[in-house]
């Protein structure tokens, strides 16, 4: 509770900062906090100092701290174009974030067999499993037939559902009774060295 | 019950707060059928690693086979028992993955042990469309689905209710008790459900007619504050629908004690070697009060004799300390007090306690300064030695022969899977962090 506030406060002073390029007066805070006392400012403002979102000099006055989003600056224009390094402002996302969507559902795999070499899938490859998706045909599955886990493609024609392995050696899969699916591959590894 | 009439109600409404309350059924046991499908359906216990049972699978329960019970005792009860050695790591794994689950819903989660969760839901019913006990539904089917394993759920006003409520129906269970059934639902209610009463508590409270926890919420207060205390009269008012204790959505991470122990067989009266076991679980401890940045200023050793008789002594230390240095000189003085020659041992402990945040000084005027900065300078040099060449790599000279031992008759039966198929890149002290399905 007390944290979100924090976070607002936070929040919309830096969106003030970014606009006005300066901090705001105490009687300006009033306003962009929501409150009606300057009591109630000063302790907020007092709080994000001690958590070094802004510095407070001896007259009051208040400057952007360390945890403050700085200004973007574009490089300095001298004689040319600004760095065009500086100018990407791209997000970058972990290996994990890419392969990963839903990391509470996802699982590792060892695989054993050569029933989807032709899938590109290799005894001893790691697959990423997740367990909440539904599959669609042609989506790589973990599935229960006849009291045994395997590594399928995930097929339908019409309302039939049947497994096919990745590998001519194997004919498909008709379940008879019921298919259970564990979980749908989103990703393999293989680590080399 | 006819007796109970509407005359009798508690509360008119329904969820003036909606605290729900998540406990997983058989969690370690689940963990681990739900890597292993083919362990569904049978009956599953772990614990191997320590000779008692600490967790059992639904199957194992119908057996008679429970937490507590040894290997050797299931063993007896069923042959074909799957003993299994603890994973915590993995066990851990699917926890937070829990408690990640119930976070999509409300920030309001606390994680109150391993297995077991607290949320609060309270206004949520407008942005999820749907009524308290079907958001509380979705949670329990959210993490069923994605983890594979089953927990129960209870909804109701309060902490002690919620609680109540998911123990009422086991395993898979989903109990809602809203305030104006409360009356209704609580006389079926034996005092021992309440988390907080004892056997103590409810011989007490038998003798002044209270036969049930509806009994209890309609004694006066003043009645339950002067039988239990402020806990009693907190209890009361929690049972009878007021939320009094808070969601505490802070992580557990404070220890209250760091123990470690370890069984050697077989028992042996050899005193420099029962000492070397000591010292290790001694360093062992140490190293992880240095690895959470804590520092302990009580321990306690004890030595578990042939027949299962335990023999331990507590010291209090004169300051906060982590350095293995320090604690090794203490606990081999205990020692010396607690050993008997005429015995013969099968396992050593020790437990730290009074434990702080490392860097609290609680220095006295007579310490030697230079002499504890020293120690603490040693301690830190070990555990980077440590970590790059191995736990133990530099250990007590006293310790040698029970570290020694480890390496000799190493039980490779006793570790867990997920340590010993190690995947390409893992090594035995680092592995990924996504729980490893064996399909075969």
């Amino acid at each position: 509770m007390e944290n979100d506030v924090m976070r607002t406060a936070v929040k919309s002073l830096s969106e003030f900062y970014a606009k006005a390029k300066r901090m705001p007066s105490y009687s300006e805070m009033l306003g962009l906090f929501g409150v009606r006392s300057k009591n109630a400012v000063f302790k907020r403002v007092d709080t994000m100092v001690k958590k070094g979102y802004f510095h407070k000099d001896e007259k009051g006055r208040l400057s952007p701290g360390r945890l403050f989003k700085p200004l973007k600056m574009l490089g300095i224009v001298t004689a040319g174009f600004p760095s065009p390094a500086e100018e990407e402002l791209v997000d970058t996302m972990s290996l994990d974030e890419y392969l990963i969507s839903n990391p509470e559902a996802t699982y590792l795999l060892k695989v054993d067999g050569d029933s989807m070499l032709d899938a590109g899938i290799q005894p001893g490859d790691l697959v990423l499993v997740q367990r909440n998706l539904t599959p669609k045909s042609g989506d790589i599955v973990v599935a229960q037939v006849d009291n045994e886990w395997t590594l399928k493609f995930f097929q339908k024609r019409g309302r039939d559902v049947y497994l096919k392995a990745g590998n001519k050696k194997y004919p498909a899969i008709m379940p008879k009774n019921e298919l259970i699916i564990g979980g749908v591959v989103i990703a393999n590894v293989r680590k080399y060295r | 019950m006819s007796e109970n009439t509407d005359r009798n109600m508690i509360m008119l409404a329904s969820y003036p707060r909606a605290i729900v309350h998540i406990d997983g059924d058989a969690f370690f046991a689940s963990c681990e059928q739900a890597q292993d499908p083919s362990l569904k359906g049978r009956p599953v216990v772990t614990g191997k690693e320590r000779g008692i049972i600490s967790s059992a699978s639904y199957e194992a329960k119908a057996l008679g086979i429970k937490r507590g019970v040894s290997l050797y005792d299931a063993k007896k009860i069923c042959p074909a028992l799957v003993v299994l050695p603890s994973d915590y790591e993995t066990y851990s794994i699917y926890s937070e993955r829990m408690f990640n689950i119930i976070r999509r819903f409300t920030p309001d989660v606390e994680e109150f042990s391993i297995d077991e969760a607290f949320c609060d839901i309270t206004g949520l019913r407008r942005i999820y469309r749907a009524s308290y006990p079907a958001i509380a539904e979705n949670i329990k089917r959210d993490i069923q689905k994605e983890l594979g394993i089953t927990v129960s759920a209870g909804i109701s006003l309060s902490k002690t209710l919620a609680k109540i409520c998911s123990r009422f129906k086991k395993p898979d269970g989903f109990t809602a008790l809203p305030g104006h059934r409360l009356h209704e639902f609580l006389v079926n209610i034996p005092l021992e459900m309440v988390c907080g009463f004892g056997p103590n508590t409810v011989s007490l409270l038998t003798k002044y007619g209270v036969k049930n926890v509806f009994d209890y919420t309609k004694k006066p207060a003043a009645f339950a504050e002067k039988m239990l205390g402020k806990i009693g009269s907190e209890l009361w008012r929690e049972l009878r629908g007021e939320a009094v204790y808070g969601i505490c959505t802070e992580k557990k991470e404070k220890y209250l004690s760091i123990s470690k122990s370890r069984t050697f067989t077989p028992p042996t009266g050899n005193k420099a070697y029962v000492k070397a076991e000591l010292l290790r679980n001694v360093e062992s401890a140490c190293m992880k009060l240095r690895r959470h940045f804590l520092s302990a200023g009580r321990l306690a050793i004890y030595l578990r004799t042939k027949d299962f008789k335990h023999s331990g002594i507590e010291a209090k230390l004169n300051r906060h300390t982590s350095s293995t240095l320090d604690f090794a000189a203490v606990s081999a003085t205990l020692f010396e007090s607690v050993f008997d020659a005429r015995l013969f041992y099968r396992a050593s402990g020790i437990v730290f306690t009074d434990i702080l945040q490392e860097g609290v000084d609680s220095r006295t005027l007579f310490d030697d300064p230079v002499k504890i900065e020293k120690t603490a300078k040693i301690s830190r040099t070990v555990d980077e030695i440590n970590n790059l060449y191995g736990k133990y790599a530099v250990h007590i000279a006293a310790a040698d022969p029970a570290i020694k031992r480890k390496e000799n008759t190493y039980a490779r039966n006793d570790l867990a899977r997920r340590k010993t198929a190690l995947l390409k890149g893992e090594t035995f002290r680092k592995r990924l962090n996504i729980p490893l399905v064996k399909l075969k």
